[in-house]
């Protein structure tokens, strides 16, 4: 046996520190390689460091905490002779001499060992065409997990691969197993920094009459119907899969043309192994969640019974605490860090920069309900969970044509206003970390489903912290829904360097005057601020009456 | 420069038109590159002119011939005269027609052709001599090369080629008449093709060779089919003799000698030598000096994957650049180098290269035998169906041989594929496609193969390897 040390790898972009936040490892625990052994976060990125050794832990040299400069060893561990040194080779010559007096027995329980971890011939199955795409796509194929039938990788793994931008970890510095994203753009916008609690399901969502008794059931029966949406049987009359493919639906009792899939090949729809594996598994999901949720209608009913309706948020999607469960608590001094203290930073140069000017109205959105529960069957059936936020992305990128200034950055330097000839919408999103600011590009050249899509996914891999930094970036405009927590009107930071932020929120019935009568009728407000440098008052309640044209008459978006 | 020299210049300058070269030249051009190729003998090289496509159409020929005398238990009663001369025209014709078509595709392609013979004279330039006495010469400047000049025969001490009865496979497959008597040195792939068309034409065949096997690299279930089948037709076999030298008889033929480690002497009588003791990489005619460049110990120019030499600019492909010497390597290297020099990401990155022996029956491997997959540290799970078990097998009146396919247990992917049999290197790109698309025992099996055929064993292979097979007993 022999000890390696561990050095805090260069996690990239220039990162010289990172906080240990978590050990995932304890000394005496045995490891492989690949495991992730701790968590650390930089001002970047909260990622996992992987063990580059099989062995056992012998030693944690970073307390919890911790700021732990780059290169400095911070884990020990016991390493068995012959294992693959991934670590450059002769440390000291010393070292070599004790491995040759290793006991045959452990040389050989190490070959075992490497066997079972590592490729036979370092071989990756991938077909020449998707061996090339990895080239193109500079792509290492031998750090790609494949998620064809025995692992062979595919165009979809390659692709992914180099989005996420795993590149394969060096022998000399292992990076990072699930680089999540950064914010060098800002991940922001909210006023309430520290708001730790979110709706985890439908944060863009404005939420209609949430907080009434009752919403729970509700909620709890749209859970369902999420799950089955994720499930749903994509009914097709032919599909293409491999016959391995096949055989494994048939394992799994699945009607390979139910699988939904959005890879093709000639044309016609294609189904791998692992999408197989994924919509048994949703199935199954759907079924279970099916019945706890009987379960838990019931008892909200009687709860209801029992009680005054007094709920707010249903328990068990509100709060996300920081930190989990060793999570602070009252009485400890958090450390300002990592993603918290970036977008704590960013707020403050927003703020300090930018002399901002609020402006609040509300609009009638009767229609929008409307046209939206018309409309929700079909981009379901198609897959697709659509909320208001598209519409209203839609509304702001038909606003912001119209008035260029709001769609622009001030460039003190240069002393020029830069008007963009791009509609990038930001969704500020609240994941576990903090707010991040995943952007919709063009919204003006897609569609309501296409957007809906695009968003549902780049707000899930936000919250998974999965998403890539460059989707974080380029924006020229953000929304924030702060309804989908509570409230009406807010007074948003703007996301600099762009001109406009718009709040909206929550979408409910407020007594309206239509005809000289008071009714009750559905209404979004609206809170837009902006750079009073760049733009007047006059600009901000021109682009929110257009807005409200567009929300308030929905068939107007069509013409967009 | 010499006096009288012309100029030119072109951006990809391939030297040698064989199979590496042509492919590399045309799709350079399909690259939008100016790209010249300089051929100093035939267009498609040794494989259309000399090789490959000559034996091949020797073989078949022999076969009918074969077949025709030798098909009594189909109640076919036979007895095929053959004209060597004519035979010999029908092959010429052939290889005109294939030779003709790959200078039309050259021009079509809009690829420069240039005769003669290239040498650098510097890192950027070569001077072409045009083929014959004061046909002058001309310096071409180029940014790439792709060198792609081949191999020829080893000639053995003793055995000169430029004697008559000496012959080098490319003699041999320029008779016209058919020796008696054959000595035939090497029982590598080229000398058991050719020790078996001599043998169907009627010649008494001996071969001598140094190992203690026929095909050396195949495997001994392998060579067996093919050295049983070679005995049956009367080839003689004699093993760990090396040829030491011939000469002249008194009864107008010639002596062959041999020699074992030991001392011992042997000699054959024969009416000619058919020396196919393997290939030599061609560089001497390069001056690779000038260009910085020096073949290594086995006389190869040294590649990456991106069929770059030492010097960057300078590409080799085809035998010149290593083994295994085939014609289908030397192409896909040749589209690789064309390629990168046209910026691509293209790479050498194929999983197997097949290969295949047109002996009697063929054989065709591809990918990894049991013994390498074990060697890499898979744990093979391995599949055959003998060809005698074949529908189809039985019906063409050839079934000795088998598929054999070499499977990772854990994932079923496909690593390898030995048949030897009739049709073999045909059935063998069934496995390669396999192997390059990561394809399962299962897929191979599960996928549906049409009846009756010889393509069914590799399917039925596949299904053994699973312990499923229907048609052989499972183990």
């Amino acid at each position: 046996m022999t000890i390696r040390e561990f050095k805090l790898p260069d996690v990239g972009e220039g990162v010289a520190e990172g906080e240990l936040v978590q050990w995932l490892v304890e000394p005496g625990d045995a490891v492989s390689e690949d495991q992730p052994v701790a968590e650390v976060e930089t001002d970047k990125a909260l990622v996992e460091i992987p063990s580059s050794y099989d062995g056992t832990v012998k030693e944690l040299r970073a307390e919890e905490g911790e700021m732990v400069p780059v290169g400095d060893v911070i884990i020990t561990f016991e390493v068995a002779e012959e294992a693959e040194e991934p670590e450059a080779a002769g440390e000291s010559e010393a070292e070599e001499a004790t491995e040759a007096e290793a006991t045959e027995s452990e040389a050989t329980e190490a070959e075992a060992t490497e066997a079972e971890t590592t490729t036979p011939g370092e071989r990756v199955f991938a077909p020449p065409s998707t061996r090339r795409l990895a080239r193109e796509l500079d792509v290492d194929l031998q750090s790609v997990a494949g998620s064809g039938p025995g692992g062979r990788v595919t165009d979809a793994d390659v692709r992914a691969a180099a989005e996420a931008g795993t590149e394969r970890r060096t022998a000399e510095s292992p990076e990072p197993r699930s680089v999540t994203f950064g914010s060098g753009t800002p991940a922001v916008s909210r006023r309430e920094p520290d708001e730790p609690t979110v709706s985890r399901r439908e944060p863009d969502e404005p939420t209609v009459s949430r907080r009434e008794a009752g919403d729970r059931t509700a909620r709890a029966v749209e859970r369902v119907a999420e799950e089955r949406a994720s499930s749903r049987a994509a009914g097709r009359e032919r599909t293409l899969a491999t016959p391995a493919t096949r055989r494994v639906a048939e394992e799994l009792d699945v009607d390979i043309d139910d699988v939904p899939t959005e890879k093709t090949r000639e044309g016609e729809p294609f189904v791998t192994a692992a999408m197989v594996h994924d919509y048994a598994e949703s199935q199954r999901a759907a079924a279970e969640t099916a019945t706890e949720v009987e379960a838990e209608v019931g008892s909200v009913s009687e709860a209801r019974a029992a009680e005054a309706p007094a709920e707010t948020l249903a328990p068990e999607e509100t709060v996300e605490a920081t930190g989990g469960e060793s999570g602070p608590v009252p009485g400890d001094r958090v450390p300002y860090r990592g993603v918290r203290r970036s977008i704590g930073e960013h707020m403050q140069r927003s703020k300090a920069e930018i002399p901002h000017a609020v402006h609040y109205d509300g609009v009638d959105v009767t229609d929008l309900v409307r046209l939206r529960e018309r409309l929700r069957p079909i981009a379901a059936n198609r897959g697709v969970k659509l909320t208001y936020m598209p519409f209203v992305l839609k509304a702001v990128a038909s606003a912001l044509r119209e008035h260029p200034y709001m769609n622009a950055s001030l460039d003190e330097d240069a002393e020029e206003i830069v008007l963009h000839d791009e509609y990038n919408v930001g969704v500020a999103t609240a994941t576990d970390a903090g707010l991040m600011v995943p952007v919709v590009r063009d919204v003006d050249e897609k569609g309501l489903v296409e957007i809906a899509a695009e968003l549902n996914d780049k707000v899930e891999r936000t919250r998974e912290r999965t998403i890539g930094r460059e989707e974080m970036q380029g924006g020229t405009f953000t929304v924030t829904n702060v309804g989908v927590v509570g409230g009406e009107y807010a007074s948003p930071i703007v996301n600099h360097p762009e001109v406009g932020i718009l709040a909206m929120g929550a979408i409910e019935k407020r007594p309206t005057v239509v005809d000289d009568d008071v009714v009750a009728r559905h209404t979004l407000p609206l809170s837009l601020a902006i750079d009073h440098r760049v733009v007047d008052g006059a600009v901000a309640a021109e682009f929110t009456n257009h807005l409200k044209s567009s929300l308030s008459t929905p068939e107007r978006l069509l013409l967009e | 420069m010499v006096v009288g020299d012309v100029t030119t210049g072109t951006e990809v300058l391939v030297i040698g038109a064989g199979p590496g070269g042509y492919v590399a030249a045309i799709r350079a051009a399909q690259r939008g590159l100016d790209t010249t190729l300089v051929e100093r003998d035939a267009y498609g090289g040794v494989c259309l002119n000399r090789g490959c496509i000559p034996s091949k159409a020797y073989i078949t020929a022999t076969d009918v011939a074969h077949e025709a005398a030798t098909a009594e238990e189909m109640g076919i009663h036979a007895d095929p005269a053959v004209d060597m001369a004519a035979m010999r025209d029908w092959k010429d014709g052939v290889v005109d027609r294939l030779t003709g078509g790959v200078e039309k595709l050259c021009k079509a392609n809009g690829v420069d052709l240039v005769e003669g013979t290239a040498r650098f004279t510097g890192e950027n330039t070569v001077r072409v001599e045009h083929g014959g006495e004061g046909q002058g010469s001309e310096t071409v400047e180029f940014e790439r090369c792709i060198v792609s000049t081949g191999s020829r025969p080893i000639q053995l001490p003793g055995f000169d080629f430029a004697d008559d009865p000496v012959l080098s496979s490319a003699d041999a497959l320029d008779l016209d008449t058919v020796p008696d008597r054959l000595v035939v040195v090497g029982a590598g792939y080229i000398g058991m093709e050719l020790s078996t068309v001599f043998a169907k034409l009627g010649t008494d065949v001996t071969v001598v060779e140094m190992l203690s096997d026929v095909l050396p690299g195949y495997e001994d279930d392998v060579a067996r089919v093919v050295r049983t089948k070679a005995e049956n037709l009367g080839v003689g076999f004699n093993f760990g003799e090396g040829a030491s030298g011939w000469r002249d008889s008194a009864d107008g033929g010639i002596v062959v000698t041999t020699e074992t480690e030991d001392g011992e002497e042997s000699s054959y009588a024969a009416d000619a030598v058919l020396v196919a003791v393997g290939r030599r990489p061609v560089t001497d005619t390069l001056d690779l000096e000038n260009a910085g460049l020096e073949p290594n110990e086995d006389g190869f120019l040294e590649t990456d994957d991106r069929t770059r030499t030492e010097r960057d600019h300078i590409h080799a492909v085809g035998d010149v650049a290593g083994e295994p010497m085939l014609a289908h390597k030397a192409s896909a290297e040749g589209i690789v180098a064309a390629e990168v020099a046209a910026g691509e990401p293209a790479a050498l990155d194929h999983q197997a290269i097949p290969a295949a022996v047109f002996t009697d029956p063929e054989i065709a491997t591809v990918g990894l035998t049991q013994a390498e997959a074990e060697e890499e540290g898979f744990t093979p799970a391995v599949g055959q169906m003998p060809f005698n078990a074949s529908g189809r097998a039985l019906t063409t009146g050839h079934t000795d041989g088998f598929v054999r396919v070499v499977a990772d247990e854990e994932s079923g992917f496909v690593l390898g594929g030995q048949i030897v049999g009739p049709e073999a290197s045909e059935l063998v790109a069934e496995l390669a496609l396999a192997i390059e698309m990561g394809a399962t025992l299962s897929d191979v099996a599960s996928t549906i193969h049409t009846h009756p055929t010889l393509a069914e064993a590799v399917m039925e292979a596949a299904e053994n390897a699973m312990g499923e097979a229907i048609h052989t007993l499972n183990r």
